[in-house]
């Protein structure tokens, strides 16, 4: 196969984690009995009007400084204007020429290097509802007709798959940190359409322009572009050409799939609004939305790093936003950073997948989480203790002490009482310590238990194993 | 038989009050009126059975408001639950809707009694009430006549004392060119004083719903009962309350009153300049300013209307698609045969011609040659009836050029329709409020109406205006004369 260059970008369609619809009172929920999140706005009844839901423009305004795009001050909203069973209107509300943002970017990092992926424009709309097709039928489900919709749209500036995936890894990241959507990819709340063409070099015109549409997974965004980047080349190569179209991505098959060629001149008749009165966003009004965005992923990760947090534990913790925020708030209590994403990534954060609850549904408090860690770095509390507790911890009223008491630890943490106890061990083995000596691992491992045996496992094991061995040493 | 609907609302809220007689007698009353002016075809639905029930309930309810127990007719583009709204459309012949317009809620408030629904064109769409599916209305005055349009069934009903109350709708003249040629008192409210929520949409950024009544007084009470602000409706606009009726009967010596040329040129018909001139007379005498003005880009206002009103049309009408309501075709053979037929059986030819015209209007660059151009002229017309009221409380002039035509004259010159609205859709076009009120009568013994325009949200002095006019000509306005009025 010869060498192309290939041209991406993306449009990406999130819905948003809003109480009610964009244009109307409805719910907007997911897996609903069909049709029951619906009113007369939403089926396009005659005599109607949209609302506006102040908090999708909210949630515009958050998206468009996460993603450092400029934000418009002035805009109104468009009618796009087409025939389709699952547009009730016949138009979608959407904004065509005046986007809520533009000129924005989202920076990742491609094997070490980093790179800005550019953002054309983010705009808001409306969804559709959702068609099922059947033998002679099609069945309409309204749930979906306006749930608010932000469409980013980057510009044709990704060259390859791994750089695709990374964009929309980065991208659902900074959108989950700022509550703008859930982004599952599964239930279809964050939708990708790759627009895949290549050339020969980079002198020459973009090539024909491929659509891949109903991107199921993240990892299926690099396979796919890589899979239409082939088959592309494969054309190119024979010497045909293919003309403009939207193909999707079979699974199965690993391999987009044509789905239609574009027909030239789609109209979509775009023109103001009229029922919505155009809007005009101060300054000050920006300014007191964006105060509520919380802290960003890279910020965070910075501030862990200097915390003394090792990378592992960064990446784990930061994709798992609820953990994330819950650590947040130790963040000038000075405790051991380190031991806290630990036991929140060991035994908390099994306790919690097993149990199916997030954190804040525990009853592990700001306190308590506090006295856990201290008390593990003072070594007070061996590992040992916490998987017996955890239970406890997590469901009780109690607090650590209490729970200590309960559960009869009284750690020896007196350094020369641990001493006097390895010593004691030392003296009583004497075949093991001259085992140990000629090199026998296993040795240490029996004196160790020696150790936990003669504290009735009351000592930290990490403590005494650092004695026991500066012990053995001086022999 | 009762004669009771011929009284003033004062009198009739005072029979009511001290029980002389109940709700339902103006209800049954207003019935046999419908009976015995049947062959005018005002109506598309009646409501009988709910509104005598209605009545019935308010027997024992306090009697409130000046509106409490009267009948109204609504047009029939203006949603009610459950009472079929048909938008005088094959389309929607049997929709029933599943809410009631907001408007609707503020009369049910106010314990009004909806008679029915009134025939109109075809989704608002005519001049003269003639592209309605369900045939033409006829004028009370004649009945070879039109009554204008499109509100002409509620202008009709009015006009022929059927009920004392109606709504229209007003895009680019529909309330104040039939309140003209029936010889009534039709208001179209500033754009955004009405709630729109509920009234089928023709061209969103022009349609108002407003009042159609036998006389000014009961014109800003309706009014006073269906304005306010509306969560449901963004181009709704928050003001203070205030009382339509507060400058009635005040002295208007002093008034500026400007009149721009247009509307005294040579389109309009030699009689019904001269009933105008007779009221300029009146108002000098009165002490008021009367002057010709200018206002710029007048003169093209119907062809922006057009442009605006089949534009924002193509693109409201599109959801009629025999889906989720309305009519559908027999056996569609795929989604596209649905859209085709149920569209091209369900429309008339009118509304036909005009979603084709908008749908042209919009697509491509034609957006930008012609809609926004229009729109952008729209708000040059604006500017220039602001500056205007700068120096001048009102504006006047006559409300149409010349009275309603006959019922048999030809139609199938689509532009000349239009020419009946020329001097009411200015006013459409600047977002301004603007009032007919009869002046006279031609040679063939037809309603002439006035027009009276103000600046933004200035009903209250259009109504002063007005009703210092209406006393001076103490006109008889009763047609089919004999029947009510000795």
């Amino acid at each position: 196969m010869s060498n192309y260059i290939p041209t991406i970008g993306i449009e990406v369609h999130v819905e948003l984690n809003t109480n009610t619809k964009i244009f109307s009172n409805s719910t907007n929920g997911y897996g609903m009995s069909a049709n029951t999140l619906v009113n007369e706005i939403d089926l396009g009844y005659p005599g109607t009007l949209p609302l506006l839901n102040q908090e999708v423009l909210n949630i515009g305004i958050k998206a468009c400084h996460v993603l450092h795009c400029k934000i418009r001050h002035e805009m109104h909203f468009d009618r796009k204007n087409y025939f389709y069973p699952d547009n009730p209107k016949n138009y979608q509300i959407t904004q065509s020429r005046t986007p809520i943002g533009y000129d924005g970017y989202v920076e990742v990092d491609v094997d070490g290097v980093k790179k800005k992926i550019e953002i054309e424009e983010i705009h808001i709309e409306e969804d559709t509802c959702k068609s099922a097709h059947r033998k002679n039928v099609t069945l309409l489900d309204f749930n979906r007709a306006g749930v608010p919709l932000l469409e980013i749209v980057t510009k044709p500036c990704m060259t390859s798959g791994v750089e695709a995936m990374k964009y929309i890894e980065k991208l659902r990241e900074v959108l989950l940190y700022a509550s703008i959507s859930d982004c599952k990819i599964e239930e279809g709340s964050m939708r990708c359409d790759c627009n895949v063409s290549i050339r020969k070099n980079k002198d020459d015109p973009f090539g024909t322009k491929v659509e891949v549409k109903n991107i199921g997974s993240i990892s299926s965004v690099g396979v796919s572009v890589d899979r239409e980047i082939e088959r592309q080349a494969a054309l190119y190569d024979k010497g045909e050409s293919f003309k403009e179209q939207t193909r999707r991505f079979d699974s199965k098959l690993n391999d987009t799939v044509l789905m239609r060629v574009k027909e030239t001149g789609n109209d979509y008749r775009y023109f103001p609004e009229p029922d919505i009165p155009y809007i005009h966003l101060t300054d000050s009004y920006i300014e007191n939305v964006l105060s509520s965005i919380s802290m960003l992923p890279d910020e965070r990760r910075e501030k862990y790093k200097q915390l003394g947090m090792s990378t592992v534990n960064i990446e784990k913790i930061i994709s798992n936003k609820s953990l994330s925020d819950f650590l947040n708030s130790f963040l000038t209590s000075n405790i051991d950073m380190q031991i806290a994403s630990n036991l929140l990534l060991g035994d908390i954060s099994s306790y919690l997948n097993k149990t199916n609850k997030s954190i804040c549904e525990t009853k592990l408090t700001y306190d308590k989480f506090i006295d856990l860690v201290q008390k593990s770095s003072h070594r007070e509390l061996t590992s040992k203790n916490i998987k017996e507790m955890l239970v406890d911890i997590l469901e009780s009223d109690k607090d650590i002490v209490t729970l200590m008491k309960e559960a009869g630890i009284s750690n020896i943490t007196d350094e020369k009482e641990v001493l006097r106890l390895i010593l004691k061990v030392i003296e009583n083995n004497g075949e093991s310590v001259s085992s140990y000596l000629e090199g026998h691992d296993r040795a240490f491992k029996y004196l160790m238990g020696q150790v936990m045996k003669e504290s009735g496992g009351k000592i930290d094991p990490l403590v005494a194993s650092t004695i026991l061995k500066r012990e053995l040493d001086k022999k | 038989m009762s004669k009771y609907l011929d009284q003033s609302i004062l009198v009739i809220h005072e029979l009511l009050k001290s029980k002389k007689i109940k709700p339902i007698d103006l209800v049954l009353e207003a019935y046999e009126r419908i009976e015995e002016n049947k062959d005018l075809n005002l109506f598309i639905t009646l409501n009988k059975e709910e509104a005598l029930k209605e009545a019935k309930l308010l027997e024992d309810m306090e009697v409130d408001n000046l509106l409490f127990g009267i009948p109204i007719a609504l047009k029939d583009n203006i949603v009610t639950k459950d009472l079929k709204t048909t938008c005088a459309s094959l389309m929607l012949a049997n929709f029933m809707p599943i809410y009631d317009a907001s408007v609707v809620l503020k009369l049910k408030k106010r314990h009004m009694i909806v008679i029915g629904k009134t025939n109109m064109d075809e989704f608002a769409m005519g001049s003269s009430s003639r592209t309605s599916y369900f045939g033409a209305p006829h004028n009370p005055w004649n009945i070879e006549k039109v009554t204008g349009g499109s509100s002409g069934g509620s202008a009709g009903v009015v006009a022929a004392r059927i009920v004392p109350f109606a709504l229209g709708s007003d895009t680019g003249g529909s309330i104040r060119q039939p309140a003209s040629y029936c010889g009534i008192v039709g208001m179209k409210p500033t754009y955004g004083r009405v709630s729109r929520y509920g009234l089928v949409a023709f061209a969103s950024s022009l349609d108002q719903i407003g009042p159609m009544t036998r006389n000014v007084y009961e014109n800003a009470l309706l009014l006073n009962a269906i304005v306010g602000m509306d969560s449901k409706d963004l181009t709704s606009v928050s003001l203070e309350k205030e009382d339509f009726t507060r400058f009635i009967g005040e002295d208007i010596c002093g008034m500026k009153i400007g009149v721009p040329k247009y509307f005294m040129s040579d389109i309009v018909s030699i009689e019904i300049k001269e009933k105008m001139e007779n009221v300029f007379s009146l108002l000098k005498e009165a002490g008021c300013i009367v002057e010709y003005i200018d206002i710029s880009y007048i003169e093209q206002a119907a062809r922006l209307y057009q442009v605006i009103a089949m534009g924002e049309a193509s693109s409201n009408l599109a959801r009629f698609d025999g889906i989720r309501y309305g009519y559908s075709c027999k056996d569609p053979k795929d989604i596209d045969d649905l859209y085709y037929r149920s569209r091209e059986e369900g429309f008339g030819e009118e509304v036909k011609r005009r979603i084709m015209v908008g749908s042209y209007l919009l697509s491509g660059e034609n957006a930008k040659k012609y809609y926004d151009k229009a729109m952008s002229v729209r708000s040059d017309i604006r500017t220039s009836f602001l500056d205007a009221f700068k120096k001048y409380d009102l504006l006047v002039g006559p409300t149409t050029v010349s009275c309603a035509c006959d019922i048999a004259e030809d139609m199938s010159d689509p532009l000349k329709g239009f020419m009946d609205d020329v001097l009411v859709i200015p006013v459409n076009m600047a977002g301004l409020p603007g009032l007919s009120l009869p002046i006279g009568f031609s040679k063939e013994d037809m309603p002439i109406g006035m027009h009276i325009m103000a600046n933004d949200f200035d009903e209250a002095t259009i109504y002063k205006l007005a009703s210092f006019i209406e006393e001076k000509l103490a006109l008889d306005l009763c047609p089919r004369g004999g029947n009510y009025h000795e």
